[in-house]
């Protein structure tokens, strides 16, 4: 029998690994490495446009004036100097928004804008308000103009160093609209399917806008087995651009089954002119269809095996009934009738005729206990 | 009595036993404990989180201190060449991080600091956007003024995309840019799309890219030089 006090001893031991192991998987999982960085985001978000806490946006008519600020934010473990600049927006490729260079003088929303500060330095965990005034100038023209307010790491250049060397920037959209006859259209300019080497597949749809005004567009790539039913949807809502060709590479991984694929691609946007950056008219959208593309993909290996094996299987079924329809038509072409002598059973029937008594039984639809009365006419083989 | 004493000195050797064991495991997990008198008033500031990208050690988060795109040596040769690179070594990554500061959607895009920018050396530079003679000749017009050529491609749809330490994150609605040359005449081409969040994409994610492409055409009689340089200015943008 065990002693009391090792038992007790052996439980205290029990009872702390628990507690330093229950500890240890909580507080490592509450206390996961968390990512600072620096940027800045809108400082006065409107509760009427969520998009608003992301970018800046308004409509303003020509010559009004706008004050706006941007809380530039340091959350990286380091003392940061920062440059906060206003720049016109760019067309990236894709059409993904993008921000102009520092050294490219602005000619739009750039130029409209004038932030109180051009540098600011923050410690770790600190924010500070960047205010900066929006001037619309009388001569702009009706339709949606994009810049952005970026927040730059200001660093000296390291001598010396070879190579291409990276600098970082957060930007924030500034999206105004002038008011006036907003044209809100977009057309698909193209759709490719193309294979690459690891068997996947890049899905490449393209759409212009041919508005005045930047759309967001619900962009999908449906891809449907051969017999219509969906394999895969892939897409979202992207902006694109006043005046812009938008392009997405969606990629499709290597189909496990393999076979004939057609992947179709379809973009919904809202046409109506309340909708807006941010605003949605809640009317109906205006859809548009592209082209479709068949594409073949050779199954996985796995995915082999298993279909040559299926075919296997299905093959000799079809064999056993092609079997049996030939064996039903023969009996029904040449079995003859027999009519019942006294003393008969389908067993001795059976055996007379060789044939098995079930076979009897089922061609001529006999019942349990598959009596057979004297002078009844049952089919049975011809004789030899 | 002495039972009674002894079962409770027995309870108080659990009670110490856990309570150690609660201050040991905290340590271990990075936790510190303080001792709260009676009346305690707790205060939490918690900083807003800005849309961020970044060149990180792919497994630790690290931010790399001085983040290049390395490029494969190069030699003189008397045919126009070209050099492939990556950000960045293999184990870095180009990582992005949207604590909840762009629910509609962001891209990250590459471009040169400006479109004049080229390889600069303390001999004959190169460019870096100009697409005269496949990217081996210089074109000079008002947007490239500079009277050098060659041309770097990027091509970001051979990189590996993958979460980053959100481990509820998904990849679904964000997509890799297509692969795509800067040249500053035709297009122009100044800024190439890396990577793109759709709205529907993770309001909170992050997501780490790793092996993006890089090709340099070199223009032939390249004179040899250790200290070819240039600046890129990688941008995320809220949209």
């Amino acid at each position: 029998m065990q002693n009391p006090s090792i038992k007790k001893r052996s439980m205290q031991i029990l009872v702390i690994g628990l507690a330093m192991l229950t500890s240890a998987v909580f507080a490592s999982s509450v206390f996961a490495i968390e990512y600072g960085g620096f940027g800045g985001r809108p400082a006065y978000p409107r509760a009427d446009n969520p998009r608003t806490e992301s970018i800046f946006v308004h409509t303003l008519e020509p010559g009004d004036v706008q004050e706006e600020g941007v809380l530039t934010v340091n959350n990286s473990a380091e003392r940061k100097t920062m440059l906060v600049y206003a720049v016109d927006s760019t067309p990236s490729t894709g059409g993904a928004f993008a921000c102009a260079q520092k050294s490219e003088t602005p000619k739009d929303v750039g130029a409209w804008i004038t932030l109180e500060k051009g540098e600011v330095t923050l410690e770790p965990g600190t924010n500070e308000l960047v205010p900066f005034t929006i001037r619309v100038p009388q001569n702009a023209s009706v339709g949606e103009h994009n810049g952005c307010i970026v927040m730059q790491e200001k660093k000296e250049p390291v001598k010396g160093q070879s190579g291409a060397s990276l600098s970082f920037r957060t930007g924030l959209r500034v999206a105004i609209t002038i008011p006036g006859e907003l044209e809100r259209k977009l057309e698909i300019v193209g759709f490719t399917v193309t294979k690459k080497d690891d068997g996947s597949f890049l899905l490449h749809p393209l759409v212009k806008n041919l508005g005045n005004v930047s759309i967001d567009a619900d962009a999908q790539v449906i891809t449907s087995y051969f017999f219509g039913l969906t394999h895969i949807t892939h897409g979202g809502q992207y902006p694109i651009l006043r005046g812009d060709i938008s392009d997405w590479n969606f990629e499709l991984k290597k189909p496990f089954w393999g076979g004939w694929y057609r992947s179709s691609f379809v973009a919904e946007y809202d046409a109506n002119p309340e909708a807006g950056v941010g605003v949605k008219s809640g009317k109906t959208l205006t859809r548009l269809e592209g082209p479709s593309v068949w594409f073949w993909s050779f199954p996985t290996p796995v995915a082999l095996a298993i279909e040559v094996i299926v075919l296997l299987v299905l093959a000799f079924g079809g064999f056993l009934f092609w079997l049996s329809q030939k064996r039903k038509r023969w009996i029904k072409e040449n079995w003859v009738f027999y009519e019942i002598k006294s003393g008969e059973d389908i067993k001795s029937l059976a055996e007379r005729f060789d044939v098995s008594w079930k076979l009897l039984a089922r061609v001529n639809k006999l019942k349990p206990p598959y009596a057979l009365k004297t002078g009844q006419k049952i089919k049975v083989p011809p004789t030899k | 009595m002495h039972k009674l004493i002894r079962k409770l000195l027995g309870k108080l050797n659990i009670a110490i036993a856990l309570t150690l064991a609660m201050v040991m495991a905290g340590g271990l997990g990075g936790a510190t404990y303080v001792l709260a008198s009676s009346t305690s008033n707790f205060t939490q500031t918690i900083n807003a989180g800005t849309l961020v990208v970044d060149i990180v050690d792919g497994t630790s988060y690290v931010t790399v201190g001085s983040p290049t795109m390395a490029m494969s040596a190069a030699t003189f040769s008397f045919a126009c060449q070209t050099k492939t690179g990556s950000f960045g070594t293999a184990s870095e990554s180009i990582y992005v991080s949207n604590p909840d500061a762009a629910d509609n959607g962001w891209a990250v895009s590459l471009a040169g600091t400006a479109t004049s920018s080229v390889w600069a050396s303390a001999g004959t530079d190169f460019d870096f956007n100009d697409g005269g003679g496949s990217g081996c000749t210089d074109t000079v017009d008002a947007q490239d003024t500079d009277a050098v050529g060659g041309q770097m491609t990027v091509d970001p749809s051979v990189g590996t995309l993958a979460i980053g330490q959100c481990a509820s994150c998904v990849t679904t609605n964000v997509t890799k840019g297509s692969s795509d040359a800067f040249n500053a005449v035709t297009g122009p081409v100044n800024t190439i799309t890396i990577l793109t969040g759709a709205a529907a994409s993770d309001d909170i994610g992050d997501w780490k890219l790793t092996g993006v492409s890089i090709s340099q055409k070199i223009p032939a009689e390249q004179p040899a030089a250790s200290d070819y340089n240039i600046n890129m200015v990688l941008s995320i943008a809220a949209s």
